[in-house]
């Protein structure tokens, strides 16, 4: 993590960026959309837990 | 690794994959976009897998052999590739990717949580247990 910076994410079919205002001024939250190519995807699609890989072939 | 975590956590993992081409790898981005022409044809991942294993090796005639090699035809993966038809979607995991600090590979997030790097399945099952546990 960056600094005081706490991730957050969501997997939806749409991509945009959005920041989300926290009580503490110390501590920022932001919310990143990532989109999902179903082709892409392996395991139940109602599974309650996602792992995001990013990765490269070599 | 994470075929074991799929087949141990069956129904409660879901793997998403992203691209994400490092910088210094010249060859990578068509094969990333190889790839999900590849997955036009239904074969994503066994050509995932196959590039995987034919590392470093992505000029153009490679990406095609693969192709020819799962039996993935061949105009429409050519027009897929050459067209650059899945480019901007290669770019737009890219750009994912760095909003979320991704600067090596692989970077993993298990609803949110970050590993860096190939970690054992140990460390992928105690975030995943812990998870398991923050859903219920």
């Amino acid at each position: 993590m960056r600094g005081l910076t706490r991730w957050l994410w969501l997997a939806l079919l749409t991509g945009s960026l959005s920041g989300l205002a926290p009580a503490s001024a110390q501590i920022t939250e932001t919310e990143v959309r990532l989109t999902l190519d179903p082709a892409m995807v392996k395991g139940s699609p109602n599974a309650p837990v996602i792992i995001v890989e990013f990765s490269d072939y070599q | 690794m994470l075929d074991q975590v799929l087949t141990e956590y069956r129904g409660k993992v879901r793997l998403v994959y992203k691209d994400f081409p490092l910088p210094g790898h010249t060859l990578a981005r068509p094969a990333h976009e190889a790839a999900r022409c590849a997955g036009a044809a239904g074969k994503y991942w066994e050509y995932h897998d196959r590039l995987f294993q034919a590392q470093p090796n992505f000029e153009r005639a490679d990406l095609l052999r693969y192709a020819s090699d799962l039996g993935i035809p061949a105009e429409p993966f050519v027009r897929c590739l050459d067209g650059g038809r899945f480019r901007g979607l290669v770019e737009a995991d890219i750009q994912q990717g760095r909003l979320l600090d991704v600067t090596g590979t692989p970077m993993f997030f298990i609803n949110g949580q970050r590993i860096e790097g190939a970690a054992p399945f140990e460390t992928f099952k105690a975030l995943i247990d812990e998870a398991l546990r923050n859903v219920r």
